[in-house]
């Protein structure tokens, strides 16, 4: 069983825990167009290897956080602002 | 017979002289059944080594062929030795000890083990090569249920009991710095050498004491032996396991062992997070291919040796011994001293083999590549050896062929950090070699667990101030090398022989497989079954890989090899249960109800009454005078601070901004899709202080979802939400006369329709409980009050409250009832009446819909919904002839196509009539349009859409009195 | 829709290889004579017709009917490893038609009707054995979805219907149906058709059929890019090589979001594990499938004797195929509430194999923005079941290029358009 990494607790089993998916930002929900809101609905980046995600710490301290998990080996580090910037370039 | 008379005549004819490192005890005797016959045992005796003792060859009858099978590796592995035990099928018997009165079966065979029908299978054996299944039995297509049953009957296993029950099993959690698989030489020193170095260690054998290989080893090792079990007692650092089994290793060093022969438990898991995994299963040894290699008679070198001088059977009376490596020399050795003729030793590193073994029910005669025959009963050989890398494997090794050493070894490189390998899996070394090399391991595992622990402890922010950080060796330690011998490579000799012996796969299959385009070791291994028996491939992987490789002329490292998968030995479902634990919530109440005769009611985790008896009574108690029915597993959300109307406003469907204190509001949550989610009402206590409800199935989800808007979206937003559903224990009182009823309980609340109006919440005491919450709601349709009462003194309002009101009616009523009542009233219920699509206009909530509030959840999906319109809706519904009920998810039909379904449906007591809610295709939903209901039996039946969903008082005049 | 029949007279099928049948067994048994090939290794073409991604059982059965059915012959089929080695090997080999939507009931009837005859369509004993499928109700909510569906079911013309406790015990006498238990059998949606059957055998009749019609089957080739240009497709590369095409079809689970990215197509899926696991060998006791959605498990004893279990997907995404323990604890677990008398029975291998899950939990199927790029993805738990429809209708897309009716509800663009197919309705009500 994978050791989630909460950054308030600390490493914990993971079943101590529940999958948010992928973090999405949430378009305006005024001004979206039916494509961008179904695309926030429905599609998934769904990448093999390094994913940003929601992790919900249900059986700790009932925080949500968001961290990045390598979606093939389980290794998840700290979102880091910068990194996930250059990735985006 | 007399223990005297036992102990003259001995527990068998092959039994030995006492054997220095041997493990029964001959002090006692204990007796046992085999095949319905009494034998005889010492205790420390295993099954087989008892049978053996006694003479016994024949174990079992193979698969296909029903060949006879005996001992072939004396061990957890050996696949001739699945014995029923009672009521337990497929029993290791070369490893499970005898117990006393054990009713040992052989399996498989009929009428009896010697002489077995089916073996005429042998016969025809040509017929059956490869896949012969999959190219018979095509046609006709309905003749394969018929053959179907026949192959049924071949099932190659042992049987199980309708009366077994699951019996006490438990589990164990274990921590340990250091956990080590494997207690023979290398993984003893490691142990030693890490708990030395400040580790906690786990140490886990899979027999029943530790040592591995020293246990069958001359003096040398047995003082080795000696000397390594004395310190592992005395070191406190030190958790030996034995006759446990390491099954599987998971993510982050999470390991499951398997504890076997444990007084009152059957097995038991223990799963174990370690901080550092050290493998050191040793090797085990590789059967020869070639003709007749499965006879009784043929066995292991390892099996010779346990079967000697473990258990002091003699394993033949005149021997053939091919051998390839020291071990097998030490074999010779052995039988020569328990007395065994050894006709012949062949040296396989000198280019001498085995042909052909030849035989009935047992080996009779040895063909040697040389042209020898030679009348033996026993073939031991001693050909290779195979890693099992299975634990490696799962912590990310990829095993290469090592064509130097003839077999398949560990990639370290693959592995992480927290995974090492030490042992003969590792290399091969005299004794002091291996030791250091475990111990080097053993040091090293206990230094990065070291850090690991430091990691840990850093990672927590919110650990103990000033708590110590455990101190990490910088410098790592050095581990010396170990190579493996030199071997030469034999795997198949110059005849076809079985390669999978628990599937009676030859070479010659995997030959005809290969030819057939199935020429890959997957491909090889799925068409033949090779490798998928008990043993998982643990003796016949590489063998298999081999021949495969020989025919398809690539090399062994080209061909590689098939993924282990856990469990590394199979293990019991009932170890891997565990004590069934499947928790209930009940409310406070519920002893009472019990006492009342209700049905009870499994309702996701909560067990409620369903009834006390007569649903449609209680229905008019109700509606007539006053019930009481317990709603404790509504879902109760305490929310506290400035922000909770914005809150509101984003999760209801409709607006929030102007409830006032002591008002309560009807709400519709929908998710992004605008899917009805939930509903419920939420009640302002006080400035800032809210109490929400929501279904008793949605509680869990709901507060998860509040705290994941306010967390993720609007953590700006000052609200705090606590969940306190089961802090209260929740009672509606309903009913004409349920004020009456409240009034002679309340105190300090002012019951008048002018002072607490429909629609509003108050706070006060009832029946002497203080800091009640009383909601006149009405889920009824009736006048009704919801008393949240603090959850210790639930009961006690409730028996108040049913004494108070004795003069009135008062009667309890359960779900059924209350799904009656709202029925009636038309009140939709999430999930039955809605399913996963239904958006908020279709379950008619198009008045509730606030499109022009800035935000709400779900407000794009519902703002295209109402302009594309068109959809489907939920309407009331009555069947024409109302006697007839249609069940609940019946079709409704137009034109032979499916335009909607019953969601709910009753008869309604109040009416004399049947009543129904139902979703109905855009064109359907019009006041006295008339459908057609298809009921379950066929029949289609006429029923009539309701002008609104509710069927009794539609107005709602009875709720607001 | 097309009658299918990939049906070969005679003695020898169509590249001269000889009829599997008892006769040619004892032949080949008497005279020692070895078998021809079941598929051959072909040098790969430059170009070729169709490119179908994944040698499973969708994109094998897409070959074969582009082959049988419409003449279309000259295809690649691509497999990173080797055939059936995805979710075609490791599902656990259930099928059944007993959905809740029309659409989806339709679609897999004819999939079952497909699996019926598939034996002497490929002249290959896949052992499809209809011994009855049971999904157990154990409270209220999802005896009323069991209803629905039986009555959806019905409408169609499938086999299917709800049974009480007392025919459930004389179908299953192992399971406990006693009113005590902690989660208590209240009913079952009864579907007779159901079964299982020998999932590599549908893999290698369909390869074996497919190659002697014509089709390339290309093992250990990896595909590593999709040339697209000018909005449609032009090629694929491979680890073996560059191949022109005008036509791309993604057959693959698991990677459904990965290929389709490299003809820039966005995908409506997320990739979760999914686990399975077998028990060794007992005499057989257990007759029909069993599967209980409450208790998250599902088990069927094979023809081997050994017990088959699955259950839900995993708890995260992951294209991890590890598998876990927790797996195995639950299963168990549940395995032992619904029959207490298997606990001494001893589990013997997990694996896990990764399911595109959809948000709707149906298929995604036909076209897509890039012209002659196909989808026949996101099948989420239920793609084996679909195999040979999938083929069919995949075929018909391909060679008329348009969807045929019955998988018109499964394009990609019922997503963005959101008009979701209502399979997921069974699961929403389902607790």
């Amino acid at each position: 069983m994978m050791l989630l990494t909460c950054p308030w607790c600390g490493p914990r089993n993971s079943t101590e825990f529940r999958f948010g998916g992928e973090s999405h930002p949430r378009p305006r929900p005024d001004a979206a167009t039916p494509e961008e809101w179904r695309d926030y609905l429905y599609f998934a980046t769904n990448p093999r290897g390094w994913s940003r995600e929601t992790w919900y710490h249900g059986s700790g301290c009932r925080r949500y956080f968001a961290i990045e998990r390598h979606t093939e080996t389980n290794e998840h580090r700290a979102i880091d602002e910068r990194r996930a910037a250059e990735a985006r370039r | 017979m007399t223990q005297e008379q036992i102990a003259l005549a001995g527990t068998g004819a092959m039994r030995l002289g006492r054997q220095e490192g041997e493990v029964i005890d001959r002090r006692r005797t204990i007796t046992f059944r085999w095949n319905g016959k009494q034998q005889l045992a010492h205790p420390g005796d295993t099954i087989a080594s008892a049978l053996a003792a006694a003479g016994e060859r024949v174990f079992s009858r193979s698969f296909k062929y029903h060949r006879p099978r005996g001992i072939l590796t004396a061990d957890h592995l050996d696949p001739g030795c699945q014995l029923q035990v009672g009521d337990e099928p497929n029993v290791r018997a070369a490893h499970r000890l005898v117990e006393a009165d054990m009713d040992v079966r052989s399996q498989n065979t009929w009428p009896s083990l010697r002489f077995d029908v089916k073996a005429a299978n042998g016969l025809v054996g040509r017929f059956l090569s490869a896949g012969f299944y999959y190219k018979t039995f095509i046609k006709p297509e309905r003749l394969w249920p018929v053959y179907e049953k026949v192959l049924r009957q071949f099932v190659h296993a042992g049987s199980i009991s309708p009366d077994t029950a699951h019996d006490y099993y438990d589990k164990r959690y274990a921590h340990p710095d250091v956990l080590v698989a494997g207690g023979g030489p290398a993984g003893m020193s490691a142990a030693l050498a890490a708990a030395r170095a400040g580790a906690t260690v786990l140490l886990v054998d899979e027999q029943g004491a530790l040592g591995g290989r020293l246990r069958w080893g001359g003096p040398a090792e047995l003082h080795e032996l000696h000397r390594l079990t004395a310190e592992i007692a005395a070191e406190p650092g030190i958790e030996v396991l034995t006759d446990s089994v390491v099954g599987g290793r998971f993510d982050d060093n999470w390991v499951a062992v398997v504890q076997r022969n444990l007084p009152n438990v059957v097995e038991r898991l223990v799963k174990v997070r370690a901080k550092s995994f050290v493998v050191a299963p040793g090797l085990i040894e590789r059967p020869y291919v070639f003709e007749g290699n499965d006879l009784p008679g043929v066995m292991l070198s390892t099996a010779a040796r346990r079967l000697i001088n473990l258990y002091a059977v003699k394993p033949g009376e005149r021997a053939v011994v091919l051998t390839a490596n020291p071990e097998g020399d030490g074999a010779v050795a052995d039988l020569q001293r328990a007395g065994v003729d050894v006709a012949a030793v062949v040296d396989a590193r000198h280019g001498t083999t085995v042909t052909r073994a030849r035989g009935r029910s047992g080996v009779q005669s040895v063909e040697l590549s040389d042209g020898r025959r030679i009348d033996a009963d026993l073939l031991v050989t001693a050909v290779g050896w195979t890693a099992p890398t299975s634990l490696l494997n799962m912590s990310g090794d990829k095993p290469v062929y090592d064509p130097r050493s003839a077999r398949f070894r560990p990639d370290p490189a693959r592995l992480p950090d927290t995974v090492l390998a030490t042992g003969r899996i590792v290399g091969d070394g005299s004794f002091s070699e291996i030791a250091a090399h475990g111990a080097a391991i053993g040091r090293e595992a206990a230094r990065r667990a070291a850090g690991i622990r430091a990691r840990w402890q850093t990672q927590v922010p919110t650990r103990t101030p000033g708590e110590p950080v455990a101190e990490v060796p910088a410098k790592p330690v050095e581990i010396p090398d170990l190579t493996p011998a030199a071997h030469p490579e034999l795997f198949r000799g110059h005849t076809h022989g079985f390669v999978d012996f628990s599937e009676d796969v030859s070479s010659k299959d995997l030959f005809t497989a290969v030819a057939e385009g199935y020429d890959s070791v997957e491909l090889v291994k799925r068409y033949t079954t090779v490798t998928m028996g008990p043993g998982q491939g643990k003796l016949e992987t590489v063998n298999a890989v081999a021949v495969v490789a020989e025919a398809t002329g690539r090399t062994i490292a080209e061909t590689g090899t098939t993924t282990w998968r856990p469990m590394y030995a199979p293990v019991t479902l009932g170890a891997l249960a565990g004590r069934i634990f499947e928790p209930v919530r009940h409310s406070p109440m519920q002893a009472w109800h019990e006492r009342q005769g209700a049905v009870p009611l499994v309702a996701g985790q909560w067990i409620r009454p369903e009834h006390y008896g007569d649903p449609a009574a209680e229905v008019r108690t109700v509606r007539n005078a006053v019930g009481i029915i317990d709603v404790t597993p509504i879902g109760k959300l305490d929310l506290r601070g400035p922000d909770v109307p914005e809150l509101l406003n984003l999760l209801y469907v409709n607006k929030w901004n102007n409830l006032g204190v002591g008002r309560v509001r009807y709400g519709v949550m929908c998710a992004e899709d605008g899917v009805v989610l939930d509903d419920g009402v939420t009640g302002r206590l006080g400035e800032q202080h809210y109490l929400m409800s929501t279904t008793s199935s949605g509680a869990g989800t709901v507060w998860e979802w509040v705290e994941n808007w306010l967390q993720t979206e609007h953590p700006d937003w000052q609200v705090h939400v606590t969940p306190v559903t089961t802090a209260y224990a929740s009672i509606n009182v309903a009913g004409p006369r349920s004020r009456e009823l409240v009034g002679r309980l309340a105190e300090g609340v002012d019951l008048s329709p002018e002072a607490f109006g429909y629609m509003n919440v108050r706070t006060g005491t009832v029946a002497g409980v203080p800091d009640c919450v009383l909601w006149r709601i009405g889920f009824t349709g009736e006048l009704s009050y919801e008393i949240h009462v603090p959850a210790a003194f639930g009961l006690h309002v409730w028996e108040a409250l049913m004494s108070a009101g004795a003069d009135l009616g008062v009667a309890p009523f359960g779900i059924e009832a209350q799904r009656i009542l709202r029925l009636e009233k038309g009140h939709f219920i999430v999930g039955q009446d809605t399913d996963g699509l239904t958006q908020a206009y279709t379950a008619g909530l198009g008045s509730l819909v606030k499109l022009d509030k800035q935000d709400f959840i779900g407000k794009p999906e519902l703002t295209w919904q109402a302009e594309r319109g068109g959809y489907p809706l939920l309407v009331g519904l009555q069947p024409i002839d109302g006697r007839i009920v249609p069940a609940e998810a019946s079709q409704i039909i137009a034109g032979g196509r499916i335009v909607g379904r019953i969601t709910s449906s009753r008869m309604s007591p109040t009416l004399g009539r049947s009543i129904c809610l139902g979703q109905v295709e855009a064109g359907l939903a019009k006041p006295g349009a008339v459908v057609t209901v298809r009921l379950i039996d066929g029949r289609n039946i006429p029923a009539a859409v309701t002008p609104q969903l509710a069927h009794v008082d539609p107005e709602g005049e009875r709720q607001r009195v | 829709m097309h009658p299918t029949n990939g049906r070969v007279n005679g003695h020898h099928r169509r590249n001269g290889t000889p009829r599997y049948s008892a006769w040619s067994l004892v032949q080949h048994g008497l005279t020692g004579a070895e078998w021809s090939r079941a598929w051959r290794a072909h040098p790969m073409r430059k170009s070729y017709d169709v490119v179908i991604v994944g040698g499973g059982v969708h994109g094998l059965a897409t070959a074969y009917y582009l082959a049988t059915n419409h003449g279309i012959r000259n295809i690649a089929v691509l497999e990173k490893g080797y055939i059936g080695g995805g979710g075609s090997g490791r599902n656990t080999a259930i099928l059944r038609s007993n959905y809740l939507t029309p659409e989806g009931v339709r679609f897999y009837d004819r999939s079952i009707k497909l699996y019926e005859r598939l034996a002497a369509d490929l002249n290959f004993n896949v052992m499809f054995s209809q011994r009855g499928h049971l999904t157990l109700a154990h409270n209220d909510a999802s005896l009323r979805t069991m209803h629905w569906r039986a009555e959806v079911n019905k409408l169609q013309n499938v086999d299917s219907e709800v049974i009480g406790p007392d025919k459930i015990k004389e179908l299953v006498p192992y399971l406990d149906t006693s009113t005590t238990t902690r989660y208590p059998i209240l009913g079952a949606l009864y579907h007779p058709p159901g079964g299982i059957i020998r999932h590599d055998a549908v893999v290698w009749g369909y390869a074996r059929t497919a190659d002697a019609n014509g089709v390339h089957i290309h093992q250990k080739t990896e595909v590593t890019g999709i040339d697209v240009e000018g909005g449609r497709v032009t090629g694929v590369q491979t680890d073996q090589g560059r191949i022109a095409t005008p036509v791309v079809v993604n057959c693959t689970a698991g990677w459904a979001t990965l290929i389709s990215d490299m003809a820039g197509v966005r995908m409506p899926v997320q990739t979760f594990p999914l686990q399975a696991a077998v028990t060794e060998p007992v005499k057989p006791f257990l007759d029909t499938v069993v599967v209980s959605g409450t208790l998250h498990v599902y088990v069927s004893q094979t023809d081997r004797g050994e017990l088959v279990f699955g259950a839900s997907v995993d708890p995260f995404a992951s294209y991890s195929m590890r598998g876990s323990l927790e797996f195995t604890e639950g299963v168990a677990g549940h395995v032992l509430e619904l029959m207490p008398a298997v606990s001494k029975m001893r589990l013997l291998r997990q694996w896990a194999g990764l399911c595109d899950m959809t948000p709707d939990y149906s298929p995604i199927m036909g076209p897509t923005e890039v012209e002659g790029f196909y989808v026949d993805v996101g099948w989420g738990t239920y793609g084996f079941k679909a195999g040979p429809v999938s083929g069919e209708a995949m075929a018909d897309c391909i060679a008329n290029q348009r969807p045929p009716e019955i998988i018109s509800a499964f394009g990609i663009d019922r997503f963005l358009q959101g008009r979701l197919v209502g399979e997921k309705g069974a699961a929403a009500v389902g607790h």
